[in-house]
């Protein structure tokens, strides 16, 4: 599903979870899993900033006439 | 030698004009102006000997008139039915700084009063871009400028080209049908129409009145980035947002990549610290829950992280990492101290736990390291 969201959408999602540390339903025994799942879309978004590149298509349509 | 009726001999002539002068450029100054019946317009062209009558529907009219202001023409000449010569103009565009200013401001007037430049009907850009629809020529630095800079800042968009003139006579045209192109067959969220500079006649296909409105009535936002900042277009006027140049384009369109990655990093730095923060104060009151938490994120998350991933989180690992281990000394130190007051370890030493009233012909329990006696009080003496 996370191969699905753009790469803003993902930052978006990691600001969420990292939203978690700082609200009052923060457990310590929940926090171990929610850090791993953080860091994993962490290490996903730093992949894209990395590698993505864009896709630029000319159309093949002629707009002179 | 041909002998021809009226009719006929118009007929030749005009095709003869038309092999030869089709589509002919005259650049001279507007005389006479004026517009019959809300339908046709009626011009003359003149320099300082002679002067050509012009007619052409309003339809063809895109800019803005007026007696004294320089214009090319482009046209076909032709003899009317009565023999009189005319110019019929297909397209006219201001030429000259003055004339392309007074023509600017002349529409500016007319499309402000229609509101179609109102703050009201600009759009934002879509917060998620993913799919751009690109009006520009391909050949021109401007167009390079721009492809370069969204390349470097951001990656995973889909930007769909339309390669047009972005300037002269046809300019306007090609980029209404692209406008209209990506309006009817594409799903693109925002339109960017980039056009490096230029002079001002260069430029002027964007004060085009066709053009303008389209813009305007774009489904899609538009934004603009056309000439140099000191440059304004009417059709930066109609966009939804107007940008300065194409690589002020990309750059408002994109997130710098380099920003995101630190911000990333800070995001996790900070995510740590709260993690550190919350393991230690829970360190004070539970020692046991925070041992078996600090060995689940050591054991199970950080090691292997840290000998499978990349530099940069590595790092903000490392540093989490650490920080759990020095909580692990202070805890280690703790179980030594316990060790230490473990009431079994007493017992291994030969001690014994009473437990019961102290009192004479009470019934006491006493606890060593492998019985447990029930017993009688039978005195009890001070010591």
């Amino acid at each position: 599903m996370e191969k699905d969201l753009t790469l803003n959408q993902k930052i978006e999602n990691l600001d969420e979870q990292v939203e978690w540390f700082y609200s009052d339903n923060f457990k310590l025994d929940e926090a171990v899993e929610k850090y791993k799942e953080a860091i994993k879309l962490a290490k996903n978004i730093e992949k894209d900033l990395n590698e993505l590149k864009n896709e630029i298509n000319v159309i093949a349509e002629d707009f002179s006439k | 030698m041909n002998s021809y009726s009226p009719t006929e001999f118009i007929a030749v002539v005009n095709q003869t004009l038309e092999y030869a002068y089709s589509p002919a450029l005259v650049t001279g100054e507007v005389a006479s102006f004026k517009i019959n019946q809300g339908k046709w317009v009626f011009f003359d062209i003149k320099d300082e000997e002679s002067s050509i009558s012009c007619f052409m529907s309003v339809w063809s009219l895109r800019v803005p008139l007026e007696d004294g202001m320089k214009v090319v023409v482009s046209g076909v000449p032709k003899l009317t039915k009565w023999g009189k010569f005319s110019f019929t103009v297909e397209n006219v565009k201001p030429v000259g700084e003055g004339s392309i200013k007074k023509a600017y401001e002349l529409l500016k007037k007319k499309l402000t009063a229609e509101g179609l430049f109102d703050v009201s009907r600009k759009r934002e850009i879509p917060e998620n871009l993913v799919k751009l629809g690109v009006i520009s020529s391909t050949d021109a630095a401007g167009y390079t400028d721009f492809i370069k800079i969204i390349n470097a800042r951001w990656g995973g968009m889909k930007v769909s080209v339309a390669h047009t003139q972005v300037q002269g006579m046809d300019a306007p045209d090609q980029i209404i049908r692209a406008l209209k192109y990506f309006n009817e067959r594409s799903d693109v969220q925002m339109i960017a129409i980039l056009r490096g500079g230029g002079s001002a006649d260069d430029l002027s296909c964007f004060n085009d009145e066709q053009l303008v409105r389209e813009i305007a009535a774009s489904k899609i936002p538009v934004i603009t980035g056309i000439g140099h900042e000191r440059d304004e277009s009417l059709a930066d006027l109609a966009a939804d947002v107007r940008a300065s140049t194409p690589s002020n384009v990309a750059e408002m369109l994109t997130k710098d990549r380099n920003e995101e990655k630190m911000k990333l990093m800070k995001t996790m730095n900070r995510t740590n610290q709260v993690l550190l923060q919350a393991v230690e104060r829970a360190s004070e009151n539970n020692t046991g829950r925070v041992k078996r938490v600090c060995d689940g994120i050591n054991t199970k998350y950080i090691e292997p992280m840290i000998k499978n991933n990349a530099e940069k989180i590595d790092d903000c690992l490392k540093v989490i990492k650490d920080a759990f281990d020095k909580v692990q000394n202070i805890l280690q130190q703790r179980i030594k101290v316990l060790d230490v007051l473990n009431p079994e370890k007493v017992l291994s030493q030969g001690y014994a736990i009473l437990s019961g009233k102290i009192s004479p012909g009470e019934m006491i329990k006493i606890t060593t390291a492998k019985q447990e006696i029930d017993a009688t009080i039978k005195n009890i003496k001070e010591r």
